[in-house]
């Protein structure tokens, strides 16, 4: 029963909490710029013209596509929130990428086909990094289960504190943000007039809009596992995490997909390494 | 209830693409002078989108010619409706000193419906800015939302 | 009973091959190939339902099998001296002599040993066989039909084809089926011949070079084989897989002289499933027919050389030489999955995420755990059904189309909207939850837990995957707003393929009653413990949980209902895709409005990454690392 609560409570509260956050992320990124910025609340203003715009596409499967990405997105926040298994989560999120692909991929327009390329670019680079911290976690808790890391007498950062830049990089990469939003940036900043989303309008860039959200409250909620013991933890660690994310955003410029591939594989392959060396030293 | 919401998101969050139509720069410089932070208007939700697909406002400067007013045609109508469109500066409202030219149309409005036009040779940021606000009530208007 | 079905499924398909051969008339060959595919796949399923056997035939068929090895061999021979392939001449000369010293000085036991047994796995292996091979074959009707014309033919090789495919699906059956390994040996000989003759049947010089090359590499897996079993007789004093699965593991721990035989025939396996160094021959293979290389990649061939190996893994659990193997087959994965990224080539990608699929099947075999077990035989049945459905699917279109390229896919759906969406589902059921297939790789990737080379390798291999399926997918909706007509389709070529997207989708729902009824019992025999439990149908263990039928219903819901919103979209609210606003669209082709007003198309293509993905660059090295990690295996794990 309370399994169904807290799923209900995902579903519904994750999207809300997401717009805030992404509220605050614009006003921060406003204040480091020296600007004013949008009111806090401006994601959910664009959210709600988005839907009352007249649907567009260039193909129907468009709208299916960005359809199923929110599902995807959405799915994968309540597996977090009901304590599933990990990787189960990471493919069902999966799911929702590939959709979003596809969609882009469907429009013969080249910025919209190279920005699909370039999604799955970043994919190839986030998706091994996620399954790494996602097996490392499993070899401190004997278990891929959600729940399992909440049965952990001390926070994983005291054993897989590099783990925690690895998932940091793949972060960067997911949430779009300086020095990787190379397909598309969560920001109005053009890169191939607007990537893998450049086809999507109207109603289906509301739902992707969403989807982002969610997927926000994923990332923070994977980076809250990492200090699992206390509520006051988590939430510092969450919130210094973001300001982190935000602060690279805005210091540095985005880089080459060759860049983001090799670095994003070979560092985070090589801090894995360390850490699994440190950790069975222990 | 939600169609009031959505409404209120309409004039909270007008994203603008500009489309230079042939101007000289001098009010494609103005208009990106609205982004920095002296004028910052993303503190009205305006933010400069750079696709029609996903714009509520079309920004055009400079003299429509023979060769791009298709482009021009085009690019109004990839944005999904409801959608305003602002003139800016003297060629975007007129054709200004080129208006006699043998390969200019004129202004903005001999290919799409102008909803606001901003004059200026350049145009002011501030103009630009209100030129918006001005698009919005004329938006409010059609909605129903005044009076 | 027992008897009439191993009758059917084993020993029918050569008396059927053989009528087919003579057979000239078209239509009859139709309704036997379509009679025959129907009484397969009923009989795999009556016995399935028999469940578990042993059988021995009349000592009669025993000195039948011994002829027939020899008659293949010195088939294989006459080849080799024709072809001038020394490698072949001399693997098949030593053959022939170690079978003679095996069959008439050694053996004392001829006709003790029973000829056939069968547990779970082979029974899902015949069932995999008998109903995905059936279809092929069926599909083969059609397929070749066309195949011929395109060719021009003016005597049709249509006989000699169908042979070949039916005789292939009965020597699989009873590769699956035998107890006794020379019987086995037998069969998996039959494999081998039959892959040759239909990789060289276009009769083309390069297909004459790839069946040679098959050839060369699965007769070196052959005498592998062989000499396995001849050290296995040498060691455990019997030629019986049950007796040897019993008693296989007291040897393993007491001297490990058991591993050099399990080297051998894990090796022979490797060889016929084309895991690197030897993955040439099966890239090779696609210049046949595309039912040819269906069968080889799906059903048949490759799965006799991952059977034998996930069949023998009790024998070697808990060695050093499976963690070799569980080493070998991670690399492999993730090496031909990186090798499938960079092609451009419809069949070579999925030739290669079939070794790269093999090769977790391997990994599996090699991990060894119940878990990994379980995750090798779901793989095995669900990758059957996917990839012959791709492979059915690259077929159908390469007819309408004249091509493979997944780049000329573009906007397939426009063309052939119905193949378009069957290949869709095909490709989304080898890569996305809640279908069988990635429910296995979580299991694989789960139970590689804790050794963590391994999971970093499966990690980056599954990465991979999801690259080179997504785009292929994504490239084929790429239309403009037209909806295509339907296209036409021989009704042996649909069939096949509705059928196949079917079962891919149906037998995944159903994964939970597939893993209590066939896995878990296989698992539980030989491992003595069952890796998952199923509280509500998800599937529970300490490890992790998969949700199967929450994911089926809420994904389910979600699609249905993106579809009815898309359904609301009206060809009014279509607009041209976004080209700068210089869009100009001839006969359906969108492009640009370039300078002096001309038509300029615009073109996309993939990143095919060559500079971290070149087959040329990528292959040498993979093979070597392949080849040092096989002859350590040897050295370390045998020692």
């Amino acid at each position: 029963m309370t399994k169904i609560i807290l799923a209900v409570l995902a579903l519904v509260a994750a999207p809300l909490l997401g717009a805030l956050i992404t509220g605050v992320d614009r006003r921060i990124t406003a204040w480091l710029q020296s600007r004013y910025g949008p009111p806090i609340l401006q994601p959910i203003y664009d959210v709600l013209k988005l839907l009352g715009k007249e649907p567009m596409v260039t193909n129907t499967w468009q709208a299916v596509c960005a359809y199923v990405y929110i599902v995807g997105a959405a799915l994968s926040v309540v597996l977090l929130f009901t304590g599933s298994d990990l990787l189960l989560i990471f493919f069902v999120l999966t799911v929702g990428a590939v959709f979003l692909v596809m969609g882009a991929l469907a429009s013969p327009s080249p910025y919209s086909q190279i920005g699909g390329q370039r999604e799955l670019l970043q994919m190839l680079a986030y998706e091994p990094l996620l399954i790494l911290v996602f097996a490392a976690i499993a070899m401190v808790t004997g278990s891929f289960k959600v729940s399992a890391v909440y049965e952990l007498s001390r926070p994983l950062l005291y054993d897989l504190p590099l783990m925690y830049i690895v998932l940091g990089y793949a972060l960067t990469i997911k949430l779009r943000k300086s020095p990787f939003d190379i397909s598309a940036s969560a920001h109005a900043h053009q890169e191939l007039v607007r990537g893998v989303y450049t086809e999507y309008s109207g109603p289906f860039l509301a739902m992707i809009e969403i989807a982002h959200w969610y997927e926000v409250i994923l990332v923070l909620g994977l980076c809250a596992l990492f200090w699992s013991t206390s509520v006051v933890g988590m939430v510092v660690l969450v919130a210094v995490t973001y300001l982190a994310e935000i602060i690279v955003d805005n210091v540095t410029a985005r880089l080459t997909w060759r860049f983001m591939l090799k670095s994003a594989v070979g560092m985070g392959l090589a801090l894995t390494v360390v850490n699994m060396l440190w950790l069975y030293a222990q | 209830m939600l169609g009031n919401l959505i409404n209120q998101g309409r004039i909270k969050s007008p994203w603008v693409v500009h489309f230079d139509c042939g101007s000289c720069n001098g009010c494609d410089i103005e208009v990106l002078a609205c982004l920095t932070p002296i004028y910052d208007i993303e503190r009205f939700g305006i933010l400069n989108i750079g696709n029609p697909k996903h714009a509520d406002v079309l920004l055009v400067t400079g003299t429509v010619n023979q060769r791009n007013k298709h482009v021009l045609k085009n690019i109004y109508d990839q944005m999904p409706g409801p959608k305003a469109v602002i003139a800016i500066g003297a060629c975007g409202c007129t054709g200004g000193v080129f208006r006699e030219a043998y390969n200019v149309v004129g202004g903005v409005d001999k290919v799409i419906p102008v909803d606001v036009y901003v004059p200026g040779c350049p145009a002011r940021p501030e103009v630009i800015i209100d030129g918006v606000v001005a698009a919005l009530e004329k938006v409010k208007t059609l909605l129903g939302m005044t009076a | 009973m027992l008897d009439t079905l191993v009758f059917v499924t084993v020993l029918l398909p050569f008396l059927v091959a053989a009528v087919l051969l003579v057979l000239r008339e078209q239509n009859l060959r139709k309704v036997i190939l379509v009679a025959t595919a129907g009484v397969l796949a009923l009989a795999s399923l009556a016995m399935l339902r028999g469940g578990a056997f042993i059988m021995s035939p009349a000592p009669l068929y025993d000195s039948l099998i011994t002829l027939g090895d020899f008659v293949i061999l010195f088939v294989v021979l006459f080849v080799g001296m024709k072809r001038k392939n020394q490698i072949i001449i001399w693997l098949t000369a030593a053959q022939i002599i170690a079978l003679i010293w095996l069959d008439f000085f050694t053996l004392k036991e001829h006709g003790s040993v029973p000829a056939f047994f069968a547990d779970d796995l082979s029974l899902v292996m015949v069932l995999v066989i008998s109903i995905v091979g059936s279809l092929i074959a069926v599909y083969g009707i059609g397929y070749m039909k066309e195949h011929e014309e395109h060719l021009h033919l003016t005597k049709s090789k249509q006989p000699q084809f169908f042979f070949f495919i039916v005789l292939f699906l009965g020597a699989m059956n009873g590769l699956v089926l035998a107890n006794n390994l020379l019987w086995m040996y037998f069969f998996w000989e039959c494999t081998t011949l039959c892959s040759f003759m239909l990789i060289g049947h276009d009769g083309t010089e390069i297909a004459r070079k790839n069946a040679e090359r098959a050839l060369w590499m699965n007769v070196l897996g052959g005498t592998a084989f062989l000499f396995g079993i001849i050290l296995l007789q040498k060691i455990v004093g019997t030629l019986s897989l049950q007796d040897i699965l019993a008693r296989g593991p007291q040897f393993a721990v007491a001297g490990g002289a058991i591993l050099v035989p399990m080297f051998l025939l894990v090796f022979a396996g490797m060889t016929k499933a084309a895991q690197a160094p030897f993955q040439s021959w099966l890239t090779g293979a696609m210049v046949a027919p595309t039912p040819v290389s269906a069968l080889l990649h799906s059903s048949t061939m490759v799965k006799a050389g991952v059977y034998i190996i996930v069949r023998l893994a009790p024998v070697y659990a808990g060695t050093y030489f499976s963690n070799f193997v569980a080493l070998f087959g991670a690399f492999v994965f993730l090496a031909t999955a990186c090798l499938a990224a960079g092609q451009s080539n419809g069949k070579k990608i999925l030739a290669y995420s079939t070794i790269s699929n093999l090769a977790l099947i391997i990994a599996c075999a090699g991990i060894n755990t119940p878990a990994a077990i379980t995750a090798a035989i779901m793989l095995i049945l669900f990758h059957a059904i996917s990839k012959a459905l791709m492979f059915l699917c690259v077929g159908a279109i390469e007819q309408k189309i004249g091509s493979r390229d997944i780049e000329d896919m573009r906007g397939l759906f426009a063309v052939m909207p119905r193949t378009a969406l069957v290949a869709i589902i095909g490709i989304m059921t080898m890569m996305l939850p809640p279908f069988g297939m990635l429910m296995a790789k979580w299991m694989a990737i789960e139970s590689a837990q804790g050794q963590f080379l391994l999971m970093i390798m499966l990690a980056l291999g599954s990465g991979v995957t999801v690259l080179f399926w997504c785009r292929w997918a994504g490239l084929m909706l790429g239309t403009p707003v037209a909806k295509g007509r339907p296209e036409a389709q021989d009704i042996t070529v649909r069939a096949p393929l509705y059928i196949l997207a079917g079962l891919a989708m149906v037998v995944s729902f159903f994964s939970p009653v597939v893993y209590n009824t066939l896995v878990a019992p296989v698992v539980a025999m030989y491992y003595k413990t069952v890796p998952y439990t199923l509280p509500y149908g998800n599937f529970d263990s300490k490890m992790g949980i998969f949700l199967v039928y929450p994911l089926f219903i809420l994904l389910g819901l979600g699609l249905f209902f993106a579809l009815r919103q898309a359904r609301k979209v009206t060809a009014a609210q279509c607009s041209q895709p976004y080209m700068c606003g210089e869009q100009l669209t001839v006969d359906g082709k969108p492009g640009f409005l370039g300078p002096l007003n001309q038509y300029v198309p615009a073109t996309a293509g993939n990143y095919y990454l060559a500079q971290f993905f070149g087959e040329e660059m990528l292959s040498r090295w993979i093979n070597v690392i392949a080849l040092a990690v096989l002859v350590i295996m040897l050295f370390g794990g045998a020692l």
